[in-house]
């Protein structure tokens, strides 16, 4: 019965004009999640699959063996593309010279992502090129062709083979890897190795396995790989494998998680405030049904009803919507978007309606189902009904919806705990300010002009409706300012991590005696170069009397083989003064002109994953010495910005008595390249390392990201416009009804507008305030945890803040209220 | 049919407890028509919504026909307001989103009776609204509306109907039709009325009267 009755009801209610505002919220707000959930995952996607550019491939996997054939066999059934390369040190020979280079061997298919580049003569732009050599062919980079005295189309030896050099390298896609690929490259086929006779038992060789495909596929890929991978062996992706952007596209991604995050929420207030206004209609309905008989659980019957058809009709016709937004969105935002988007799939789009269908169920149904608390009694006292509504129901929703959808969004219980107690201390704190602001615009308002009167009395009448409001409008202006703010805390912090003259270049294996006559040549030259750091290759084989080998299978077994190994060689260094860029977040730096006996300072990474603290006992093995050493702190290292970093420092003089080389890291401008000549001619021993060519690429997906991150920045605006357009609608039918009777006692336009406009004004001011309040908060929480970013205070957004609170209210509520001059009041009166 | 016994409501008011009625006992009879009359705040108002079921009183049993009102919950009470009780208030209280007949045919739908609407245009036509079946409230004058809300309390065939000052809000003339047309329907459709009212001409009209004063029968 109550089924057709609810149906019939609810066509009533739509042919009625009730329906309209409940629905266009709900589809407004569906379709808003949808495009940004839809925009978001794209732009992940294409962000993840440019980026993989710096591996050549979505996932490496990296051994000093060969990995078994089961898992190339399982990659060719999932559908992956998948290429090789092996990289070994080797002497190289020209006519009459020899060099040592990092030899570079792979397949046809090399790189599954990205494009190799090269030229016909060194040191010059290059072009890209689809395939890699061919077999019988070799590839050298720039600087190898001088120090060979060789031009391209001479020979080269490699072991007991011979090759002609075809072409010139420029850029390899993966080459910005640390330091294992040490030497100037170069490339040849896969298929020329065994000739060669160089790769013998025992030698020194990194095999790496390349994988391209779907996120999906390559997913389930390394939920099955991982597992049967010895410790010899790693697998990664963009993120873990390229320090320089995986932070820069961790905190990208978390922003439009962020982003997201609040854009539902904004969804979900603009429901909750339309489905509050249709329940706050419906309240005389009610109580009319009930005094015919209707009981409390018919009333039920006929919301739970109205809600799922106006729930499944806004899902799918929002979330259509939404899909049709975004398609537009980016092909009018194409020309502004310089990476190609993946094709929307279809769970995103699932996304967008399990949200909707969340967001409902969270803000529109309880408003619904307090209705079967309405006494019959309220159709002969109309004060009643408000009264004896339990909120808990109402308030335990939101809450749960709220922080249910945070932490689906973010897969991160921390920020969405974060947030949401931010969220709630703000908006207590924020009651307590509206009222004494209420109250303190009233006092203000009995000397005023009688608009302002009128304004400042029915703000205070209306006085917990108004901070209701306040808090509302304060969330939204909030929630808006958060992402204004961490966006250009990103966007400034990016920029500011490779400045224009960060350096482009490394050098290494710069022996001790020419350290001070290279210091001079720079000096000479007007290069900038950072100091030179002594490096020592060495390994940490015990702690606190524990091998690191067995710590390391422990922690593989237990945790998976993430993060750098215990036992892994890596290079040393020994300071004195704290690298700029560190920072000490457990012990101490040690004091300058340090005596006592060997400490060492390690990196939070390495130390974290290791369960490595501060006062542990570690025997180093350096070139077949042992030495013990007392973990004196442990610190963060900014890996991306291009200076000499190092995992391991040890206390100055510590390693005095171990050979060791030196590396720095200098600039120059490209027209200043051929400086490296010069430097490379005078001191034929040491490396240099180009990443001129990995800072652009870097640069560019910065620049990417910030871009992507400015666009869902503008659309989560256009959503809280929203809301606050809802937030006024809401409000809006009170406002109307008092002023329509004041029209009908003769108040002239400009006393009623004025009054509207003052009120909302006044409202749209507070509610700056708070947001500013509210906004500057968070944003020191999310930076400094979240972000890891410096927090500063904003002192322009305390004047913008309420400002604009002030100027988008007072102006949008008056342009809503001017019906109620328009119409004549009899009309109004009786629509309400 | 209708009977109480020691009824009596108190509310907590911000100044204490406020007596609004005491030691009702009174019974109607069946087709029996009351006017509960008094002044302004003298309880006659929360008497009515007791003996409809609207409201629970703090002391005291009600019958209503075979029921115990007294002892049964909101959903029972609708059930009951549903099966045998028809109202009629000062304000109308109309659905301003349903139509004059959608209005009329509402408590019918609400049984779940599959000939509301033709019982609906039946009683319309009765009120004299035949050519308004399909206005909205907002397009029909006071006294249309208020026809309208006596169409409805009529075409439930409900037993009994409470009516809260049915002319207040009309005037004079309008009044005295509405006032014939609810003892004419009352005569025949068998109704029990009970009405409350300052309008003399209709407590006149009804077969006895109860005065309230200060929460108590005078």
């Amino acid at each position: 019965m109550h089924l057709s009755l609810a149906l019939k009801l609810l066509w009533r209610d739509w042919r009625a004009g009730e329906l309209t505002l409940l629905l266009v919220s709900l589809i407004i707000a569906v379709s808003t999640v949808t495009t940004i959930t839809l925009f978001v995952d794209r732009l992940q996607q294409a962000l993840l699959k440019e980026s993989a550019t710096f591996l050549a491939a979505d996932r490496v996997i990296s051994s000093s063996d060969p990995i078994a054939d089961e898992i190339l066999i399982k990659a060719g059934e999932l559908g992956l593309q998948h290429a090789q390369t092996l990289s070994f040190l080797s002497m190289v020979f020209s006519n009459d010279r020899a060099q040592f280079a990092s030899v570079k061997a792979v397949s046809d298919n090399y790189p599954l992502r990205g494009k190799l580049i090269v030229s016909d003569a060194p040191f010059v732009r290059g072009t890209p090129v689809e395939s890699a050599p061919a077999p019988g062919e070799v590839w050298l980079e720039s600087r190898l062709l001088p120090s060979l005295g060789v031009n391209k189309g001479d020979i080269l030896d490699i072991g007991v083979a011979s090759f002609p050099i075809t072409n010139v390298l420029v850029k390899e896609p993966d080459r910005g890897s640390g330091f294992n690929s040490v030497g100037p490259r170069v490339l040849m086929n896969l298929e020329d190795v065994p000739a060669t006779e160089v790769v013998q038992p025992g030698s020194r060789l990194t095999y790496r396995y390349l994988f391209a495909g779907d996120v999906a596929t390559l997913d389930e890929f390394e939920a099955w790989v991982k597992p049967k991978l010895g410790v010899e062996a790693r697998m990664f992706g963009v993120k873990e494998g390229a320090a320089g952007i995986g932070n820069a596209l961790d905190r990208a991604e978390r922003f439009l998680l962020l982003g997201g995050l609040l854009g539902v929420i904004l969804a979900g207030v603009a429901i909750a405030l339309a489905a509050q206004r249709y329940s706050l209609r419906h309240y005389n309905h009610v109580a009319i049904l009930k005094t015919l008989g209707a009981t409390p659980g018919g009333i039920d019957t006929i919301f739970i009803v109205i809600f799922l058809v106006l729930g499944s009709l806004s899902t799918i016709v929002g979330s259509c919507v939404g899909f049709v937004v975004q398609i537009a969105a980016v092909k009018i935002l194409e020309p502004l978007i310089p990476i190609e988007l993946p094709n929307p799939g279809l769970r995103p789009l699932g996304v967008g309606i399990a949200t909707g269908f969340i967001c409902l169920l969270s803000f529109a149904l309880p408003p619904l189902l307090k209705l079967r608390a309405i006494v019959p009694l309220r159709v002969i006292r109309r004060d009643l009904g408000e009264a004896g509504i339990a909120d808990r129901m109402t308030y335990s929703f939101a809450i749960m919806g709220t922080i249910g959808l945070m932490w689906w969004y973010s897969q991160d219980l921390r920020l969405t705990m974060m947030i949401f107690s931010g969220g709630v201390v703000a908006m207590l704190v924020m009651s307590v300010l509206a009222f004494g602001l209420i109250r303190s615009g009233r006092i203000f308002g009995m000397q005023a002009g009688s608009a302002w009167r009128l304004a400042l009395a029915g703000m205070q009448r209306r006085g917990q409706e108004n901070i209701m409001q306040i808090l509302v409008f304060g969330l939204a202006i909030m929630l808006l300012l958060i992402l204004y703010l961490v966006r250009t805390s990103l966007v400034e912090d990016w920029r500011a991590q490779i400045p224009e003259n960060a350096p482009n270049h490394f050098a290494i294996n710069i022996s001790p005696e020419d350290v001070a006559p290279i210091i001079q040549l720079f000096h000479e030259n007007g290069v900038a170069s950072e100091p030179l750091y002594p490096m020592i290759r060495g390994r940490i084989t015990s702690v606190n009397g524990q091998l690191s080998t067995e710590r390391d299978k422990q922690r593989e077994a237990a945790a998976g083989a993430n993060g750098p190994r215990l036992s892994a060689g890596r290079n040393l260094t020994w300071a004195a003064d704290l690298p700029d860029d560190n920072r000490i977040v457990a012990g101490k730096w040690w004091p300058q002109n340090y005596q006592g006996p060997v400490q060492v300072s390690l990196e939070e990474d390495l130390a974290r994953t290791n369960r490595l603290k501060v006062g542990d006992e570690l025997v180093f093995t350096i070139q077949g010495r042992k030495l013990n050493v007392i973990v004196a702190s442990v610190r963060t290292v900014a890996w991306d910005n291009m200076r000499p970093n190092f995992y391991i420092i040890f206390s100055p003089g510590a390693l005095e008595d171990f050979p060791s080389t030196y590396m720095t890291s200098f600039f120059l401008e490209k027209h200043e390249k051929l400086f490296l000549n010069t430097l490379l001619n005078q001191y034929p021993t040491m490396t240099v390392i180009e990443v001129d060519a990995l800072i652009e690429q870097i640069r560019r997906i910065i620049s990417q990201v910030t871009l992507a991150i400015e666009l869902v920045l503008g659309l989560i605006l256009i959503s809280g416009g929203l809301v606050l357009l809802a937030s006024i609608q809401a409000s809006m039918d009170e406002r109307l009804k008092q002023h329509a009777i004041l029209r009908t006692l003769g108040a002239s336009q400009k006393l009623v507008l004025g009054s509207l406009a003052i009120e909302f004004g006044t409202l749209g001011f507070f509610a700056g305030v708070l947001a500013t309040f509210g906004a500057e908060i968070t944003v020191y929480g999310l930076e400094t945890e979240i972000f890891q970013l410096d927090y500063e205070i904003n002192p322009e957004l305390w004047v913008l803040g309420p400002v604009v609170g002030m100027l988008l209210i007072g102006v949008v509520g008056t342009l809503a209220a001017l019906k109620v001059v328009r119409t004549p009041p009899i009309t109004v009166l009786r629509e309400l | 049919m209708i009977r109480t016994i020691g009824l009596g409501k108190t509310v907590s008011t911000s100044e204490g407890q406020l007596t609004i009625l005491k030691g009702i006992d009174l019974e109607i009879k069946k087709s029996e028509s009351v006017a509960i009359v008094g002044a302004s705040g003298s309880g006659k108002t929360t008497l009515l919504s007791l003996l409809a079921g609207l409201d629970t009183p703090t002391c005291g049993e009600i019958f209503l026909g075979e029921y115990k009102l007294t002892d049964l919950n909101e959903e029972q009470r609708a059930k009951v307001r549903g099966q045998m009780v028809g109202f009629v208030f000062q304000t109308f209280q109309l659905l301003n989103s349903l139509t004059a007949i959608e209005n009329v045919m509402l408590p019918a739908e609400l049984k779940g009776d599959s000939r509301a609407k033709e019982k609906a245009g039946e009683v319309l036509r009765r009120v004299g609204l035949a050519h308004r079946f399909n206005h909205y409230p907002s397009h029909l004058s006071g006294g249309e509306q208020q026809r309208v809300a006596i169409a409805r309390a009529f075409a439930s065939t409900a037993e009994v109907l409470f009516a809260d000052e049915p002319t207040g809000n009309l005037d004079t003339v309008t009044g005295g039709h509405i006032i014939d047309l609810i003892f004419e329907l009352n005569e025949e459709f068998g109704t029990t009325l009970v009405l409350v009212t300052h309008d003399v001409r209709l407590a006149d009209r009804c077969t006895r009267s109860i005065t309230i004063d200060s929460g108590e029968i005078v």
